[in-house]
């Protein structure tokens, strides 16, 4: 394969990744406000959260100070995806796989940024001893992640598949993802062994297609791993895998979004109850014209908009 | 007939046929005197004549009392509107109530089944499939994904996901909607941050708003008695004033000291809203707090207008209309009465009603201050106003944590600070707080009782909230000592009262349900006669 390939190849499916994550954050984010569900414990609740408590628990809570912590959100989620705790308190025979799997995807991270830093110091002609350490540390993480991101994968296939209680909810395309997923890691640990210096070689390679170097060569089971998780990228954003991101939401949005009610919320909330309802039970008492507030009002008792 | 092992597939199958059956012996084990299975009373069969009116294709048990369909066109035209519902649930306009926590419900999901465990139905009933949090979810799931995106036969189809919408499954996810009790433990222990519950109130809500389906215990003499006439007991106004009148009297005389209980009185710092259901049930619960208010020199009032003596919202369970409704109309009174707060009685859901679900609903001059009773007593107690004698409460006392209180609104402390001053002998059940267990009747399930639901609520969603307790009490497991479960919620202590006498567990055990304020007037030291009569009037 020619050295454009590997540009066009590895930048397009980069930028469709990038589009299709952010696309579908966005579709997130712009969903309208919704009403209060929040579920305890809530971590950001300062000196309440360990059992749970919220600041409903104060006398008039509307006339004390909100006490809220920034850190312990973090620490509860940096627990929640480093070492997924829910899984392994709820979950047990589960998360050697999962815990396997997912480290060894920040590990795939890790490698990548690693490889992209050696292609920099490459460039920039950073002192050889320097390049090397970090070359050293890049092949190390990529063959943890490799190792682990297999085992874990392939594990799950078989734990989904032998589990009845899974294999009730595993369709073709759970099998598909985890196969891809296995398929990413496997090569990658096959092109590490088979690469005599696996760091130089994936650096040489980042640091061609940043300089824009139409001579990329790359041996055969790299040329493999870089395809495979390259497409992977692309069909990633498209799964509920992407719940990586979206977790931020289902936490940070619904379970811990126990803001009350304020100016600027009730401006965006006015807009939402004029809107048209069209359900179709008669209690509703939708023509397809009326608003929610019309809706309310008018069973409330009071003619009134809420 | 499929026990175990249901495929998601199944729900769409042989729609005559039961899908699954509760089996006695298959249930988890609770302490002795109630282990012996052919001791219990076992579960009502449903009639060959229910069988032949009804819908009976889930489990053995029947909630909803669903008119059989007369011929196959019948079956096949809710079909449409059923599609017409999932759509709207996906709409800005229709449902952004609750759009973005269903969509990411929806959508994000890792199949992998950490709730189940979570689930007291589920471990409860032995591990039945159907009962699942995942089970309905999934249903749902695929019903969206084929029916109302768009591709979505085909992805259905190249992803393995296919599944079939027809009279079985909607009439199937029907009665299995109303098989959960909305306690959310699933939704804590998902890592990703899945709410089934949510999916599953929201399953209701297609039935009721677009299909105009919905328990009648919550419907029709549920939310629609209470905007109509004031409550879902079909209490009126008139009548409940009449009621708390001789309650005061009686309760007047009964304890020696004379309480009043204001209506309507403009101007009071504190609207008390209570569940007018224990005006009916649970008397010396309306009265505790006209004692402990009146003793402490509160400035409050009860509403006599339609709801306001009636805190209750059904709504909440299963549909947004009319949860919109009945919280406006209560915010409504509060804002005619120009009271500085409203308080919430013992009862779990109208907290999260009220204090936090309407919370974007009630804009404005509606947006009145609301707080729990848990804080307003807590207040009191500790406010030096009263005085108290610990020592008239020394008896077995353990506390259940109402879900929609402490697990939803994380009120958690002051009940317990309450309950350690007062009660010399107050133990925890495990866990507790926030893990704790629904008491089986949360959803509504508390004031369901068609045809023979009210058995699993006792037998299946209640066992392992039963099991809890006894453990609690297992220091003195005989009914010699009298025992008491505080339980702070009028629904909660519904179904309790259900549990207790299906296991009769009064007799063999000797355990007391009741709320917290009449702990409290318990121990007032002017009280003279004991205050709690365990049951024996």
């Amino acid at each position: 394969m020619s050295g454009i390939f590997w540009h066009i190849f590895t930048f397009s499916a980069v930028c469709i990744f990038l589009i299709l994550i952010v696309y579908r954050i966005i579709s997130i984010v712009r969903l309208p406000v919704h009403l209060r569900w929040e579920l305890a414990p809530i971590p950001h609740e300062k000196g309440k959260a360990k059992y749970g408590g919220s600041y409903l628990e104060e006398y008039e809570w509307w006339q004390k100070p909100r006490r809220k912590s920034r850190i312990a959100p973090i620490i509860y989620m940096a627990k929640e995806i480093f070492l997924l705790k829910g899984v392994w308190k709820n979950n047990r025979s589960l998360w050697p796989f999962s815990f396997a799997l997912h480290t060894g995807i920040y590990f795939f991270i890790l490698t990548l940024i690693l490889h992209l830093i050696n292609a920099l110091f490459i460039i920039t002609g950073t002192p050889l001893y320097v390049l090397n350490v970090f070359k050293d540390i890049a092949a190390v993480a990529a063959v943890m992640g490799y190792i682990l991101g297999s085992l874990g994968a392939v594990g799950l296939i078989f734990k989904r598949a032998l589990d009845a209680d899974l294999r009730l909810f595993s369709s073709f395309s759970t099998y598909f993802r985890l196969v891809f997923l296995a398929a990413v890691f496997i090569s990658g640990a096959f092109a590490w062994f088979y690469s005599g210096d696996f760091a130089s070689e994936a650096s040489l390679f980042v640091k061609r297609l940043i300089t824009l170097d139409a001579g990329i060569t790359v041996t055969l089971p790299l040329a493999a791993h870089i395809i495979i998780s390259l497409l992977f990228i692309i069909y990633l954003p498209l799964t509920d895998m992407v719940h990586f991101i979206t977790k931020y939401f289902t936490y940070h949005a619904v379970r811990w979004d126990d803001e009350p009610q304020d100016k600027a919320m009730e401006e965006e909330l006015s807009g939402l109850i004029n809107q048209p309802v069209n359900w179709s039970a008669a209690h509703v008492k939708s023509d397809g014209k009326k608003d929610w507030a019309d809706i309310v009002a008018g069973e409330s008792g009071e003619k009134e908009k809420p | 007939m499929k026990k175990k092992n249901l495929k998601i597939s199944d729900i769409s199958k042989d729609g005559d046929a039961q899908l699954t059956e509760i089996n006695i012996d298959e249930l988890i084990l609770l302490p002795p005197p109630y282990d012996k299975s052919e001791e219990l009373p076992g579960f009502k069969k449903l009639t060959q004549d229910q069988k032949e009116r009804l819908v009976c294709n889930l489990d053995g048990f029947v909630a909803l009392a669903l008119p059989k369909p007369k011929s196959k066109e019948e079956e096949e035209k809710y079909v449409r509107p059923f599609i017409s519902g999932l759509k709207k649930l996906l709409s800005k306009e229709n449902n952004w109530t609750f759009l973005q926590p269903l969509l990411l419900s929806l959508d994000h999901c890792a199949r992998c089944q950490t709730c189940n465990e979570a689930c007291p139905v589920y471990v409860a009933s032995g591990r039945n499939d159907l009962y699942r949090p995942t089970y309905r979810s999934e249903v749902f799931r695929r019903l969206i994904e084929k029916y109302a995106k768009p591709g979505g036969k085909l992805i259905s189809k190249l992803k393995g996901t296919d599944i079939e919408l027809n009279w079985a499954a909607i009439s199937r996810l029907y009665e299995l909607s109303y098989r959960c009790n909305l306690c959310r433990r699933c939704a804590q222990a998902c890592p990703v941050g899945v709410d089934n519950a949510l999916i599953t109130r929201e399953l209701r809500k297609l039935f009721s708003q677009e299909l105009g389906w919905a328990p009648q215990e919550l419907h029709e003499k549920g939310t629609v008695l209470q905007l109509e006439v004031g409550s879902p007991t079909g209490l009126r106004p008139d009548v409940a004033i009449d009621n708390v009148k001789f309650l005061d009297e009686d309760f007047s005389e009964a304890t020696g000291i004379e309480i009043k209980t204001p209506w309507d009185k403009e101007g009071a710092d504190v609207l008390l809203l209570h569940s007018a259901g224990d005006l009916l049930s649970f008397p010396e619960s309306v009265m505790a707090f006209a004692i402990l208010c009146n003793a402490a020199d509160i400035s409050w009032t009860l509403s006599s207008e339609v709801p306001g003596y009636d805190g209750v919202n059904y709504g909440l369970f299963y549909d947004d209309v009319q949860l919109a409704r009945v919280a406006t109309r209560h915010a409504q009174i509060a804002r005619k009465l120009k009271v500085k707060k409203i308080i919430m009685g013992e009862c779990g859901h109208e907290h999260k009603a009220l204090m936090t679900v309407a919370d974007r609903l009630l804009t404005g001059d509606l947006n009145i201050p609301r707080e729990s009773f848990m804080t307003f007593l807590e207040d009191i107690v500790f406010s030096g106003r009263i005085k108290f004698d610990p020592s008239k409460n020394d008896f077995p006392v353990t506390l259940h944590d109402p879900c929609n209180i402490v697990r939803n609104l994380g009120i958690v402390e002051p009940q317990r600070r309450i309950l350690r001053y007062l009660c010399p002998q107050f133990r925890e059940m495990t866990p507790h707080g926030v893990d704790n267990y629904c008491c089986g009747g949360g959803g509504g399930l508390a004031v369901m009782s068609d045809v023979n639901i009210t058995d699993w609520k006792a037998g299946v969603a209640g066992r392992m909230k039963l099991k809890q307790v006894l453990e609690a009490f297992s220091d003195s497991p005989g009914p010699e000592v009298n025992k008491y479960i505080c339980a702070p919620c009028l629904n909660c202590k519904l179904q309790f009262r259900v549990i207790f006498n299906y296991y009769g567990a009064r007799e063999k055990s000797g355990i007391f349900c009741g709320g917290l304020a009449e702990l409290i007037v318990n121990a007032m030291v002017v009280i003279k006669k004991p205050f709690i009569n365990w049951g024996e009037s």
